[in-house]
């Protein structure tokens, strides 16, 4: 996937064997991953924290099972997909609307997002290497907007004034990344389903 | 023209209305609730994922083995603190600017203990109610229950306060609480009080009045007993230890869900799961705040960093997550004791860094590199 590739084998090696040192490498790399997947179904950043915490723990428990590199996402997204479900059928997840109605259709959308994404280990580092791929195809301009936004977790405005454009041109650029995002995992997307279907 | 919505939606900018229309759309139509899935689903799994940064930032810099121990202790602790804790960063929302203690009469008069000789206090009938000290206030007499008046004593972070009724109840009320409470109680019916923040009570014993303190979810009745209620609204819980009587904690939405505890038994009102749970405890731990004492029992940093807040009136920003999930034990005497020295203490078993400004502590981690 990157250069890290064999540096991380050794260390997931490592980690199967309980080396600590290797856990905490794949902690910090995973934490805030999982806690920013879980906090857009949970909606409390203590929560999703609390959550990706967990997911750790877990992993390192279950360290054995891990049976590869890949492994390791597939484990944490799985026990974080599976958290948050429950969390949503049994209504502790804050109601964001006034509207009940709303709420509730906020429910059923997100468990059927979650339940859109398998994370078995193929899918997963495929999807990020096509993620990684789309993004590094943006329009220059709009990858800069799409990467502010999203890794860096900056405010439209904020984004507007370090580029100095206006506030619509830093919206317009966002919506036309994440078209290019979804028209290229709609392939992908398409592709995994002949797979599937055709075998 | 629906990806500009979604993406609205998914990075929190969106109205109600807007969202509303949005889910309007999701429903009318099969092609627009995949598009909307497979975005969200792109949102949530590119959230952070880093890698992209513009700047080519170090992947890994190797950890000396030192805080990597403390990390797998970390993930050790978490075992046991998972679920038991909402994590620290709270900012506490102080509901009241004065950092005097108030008392609002029943017409909404305020009255302050800034004076250093004892004074009373008068009804608008001219009767005398009260007497007021520094750092108490004393009630006598009764009324007849529609005459019932209510005052509200509201204690600021920083400072602690006692309170005798007017049935002679003794009530001892911590850092950062509010108490409302009849002038007077009524002849007749229930004595009802009501409370935000933790307080002592030793209550007056009087078996035809029942002694209620209600909290913002539960009911505590009792009869004539000692016990501590924990009731502060930034915690999903609300616990009661019973240090002589018997009392009863009751749902206020649903009073069938009741327990009834006895002599050093605490209950606790869990919010999220609404169950009461009892179990025995040491009640000196309890009490000893209204000896002007704090003890930590295998507490959790961010229990005590909320005590500390409360008790000196101080704001503590943890950033420091390992230390978030410590447990400590001990026990500081308030008055001979500043925020440094505590934090001294605790740095001793666990380094870290902190910084005071003003009355805002920082607590950072101690970076090796």
């Amino acid at each position: 996937m990157n250069d890290n590739t064999s540096f991380e084998l050794e260390l997931f090696l490592s980690f199967k064997k309980g080396d600590e040192t290797a856990y905490t490498f794949f902690y910090d790399k995973y934490f805030r991953k999982i806690q920013s997947f879980s906090v857009q179904f949970v909606y409390d950043s203590d929560e999703a924290e609390n959550l990706a915490q967990e997911a750790l723990l877990h992993l390192w428990q279950n360290r054995e099972s891990v049976e590869s590199i890949n492994g390791i996402q597939a484990f944490l997204y799985t026990y974080a997909k599976s958290k948050c479900l429950n969390l949503i059928r049994h209504n502790k997840v804050k109601d964001k609307f006034k509207n009940d109605l709303l709420n509730q259709k906020e429910k059923e959308l997100n468990i059927e997002v979650l339940n859109s994404v398998q994370f078995d280990t193929l899918e997963l580092t495929e999807l990020e290497r096509i993620i990684q791929e789309s993004i590094n195809d943006l329009p220059p301009k709009t990858r800069e907007v799409f990467i502010k936004k999203r890794f860096e977790n900056k405010k439209n405005a904020e984004i507007a004034e370090e580029m100095e454009v206006s506030l619509k041109a830093v919206e317009a650029h966002m919506t036309k990344a994440l078209k290019i995002l979804k028209n290229k995992l709609s392939d992908y997307l398409f592709l995994i389903f002949i797979l599937i279907y055709n075998n | 023209m629906t990806s500009e919505k979604i993406y609205k939606y998914l990075s929190n900018e969106a109205s109600e209305q807007e969202v509303q229309q949005l889910f309007e759309w999701i429903d009318a139509s099969e092609e627009y609730k995949k598009q909307f899935i497979t975005l969200k689903k792109t949102w949530a799994l590119t959230a952070l994922t880093g890698g992209f940064s513009l700047e080519t930032t170090d992947v890994i810099s190797i950890k000396p083995k030192n805080s990597i121990r403390k990390y797998f202790k970390y993930a050790a602790i978490l075992f046991v603190c998972i679920g038991l804790v909402g994590l620290v960063f709270y900012l506490n929302e102080r509901t009241t600017a004065s950092k005097e203690i108030v008392l609002e009469l029943g017409d909404g008069s305020l009255e302050y203990f800034t004076e250093k000789n004892q004074t009373t206090l008068v009804n608008d009938k001219g009767e005398m109610v009260a007497r007021k000290f520094p750092d108490k206030i004393l009630y006598f007499g009764k009324v007849l229950d529609k005459e019932v008046l209510y005052h509200t004593l509201t204690v600021p972070y920083g400072k602690t306060f006692q309170l005798k009724l007017s049935d002679g109840t003794l009530v001892s009320l911590n850092s950062g609480t509010t108490l409302r409470y009849p002038e007077q109680f009524g002849i007749n019916g229930k004595r009802n009080v009501y409370l935000t923040g933790e307080a002592f009570f030793d209550v007056a014993k009087d078996k035809k009045h029942p002694f209620i303190v209600h909290s913002d979810e539960v009911d505590i009745e009792v009869l004539g007993t000692k016990f501590n209620v924990n009731a502060y609204p930034e915690d999903k819980t609300v616990s009661s230890v019973l240090v002589e009587g018997s009392i009863q904690m009751s749902e206020k939405e649903n009073p069938l869900n009741t327990v009834l505890i006895h002599p050093t038994q605490m209950a606790v009102w869990q919010s999220e799961s609404k169950k009461i749970v009892t179990k025995t405890v040491d009640t000196s731990f309890y009490e000893a705040w209204t000896q002007g004492e704090i003890v930590f029992k295998n507490t959790p940093f961010s229990t005590i960093t909320k005590i500390i807040e409360r008790t000196y009136d101080v704001e503590i920003i943890n950033e420091n997550a390992v230390l978030a999930k410590q447990n400590f034990t001990g026990s500081i005497k308030i008055s001979e004791s500043s925020v440094e020295n505590i934090l001294e203490l605790l740095k001793h078993d666990t380094p870290f860094n902190y910084s005071i400004k003003q009355k805002t502590i920082t607590i950072t981690p101690i970076f090796h590199n």
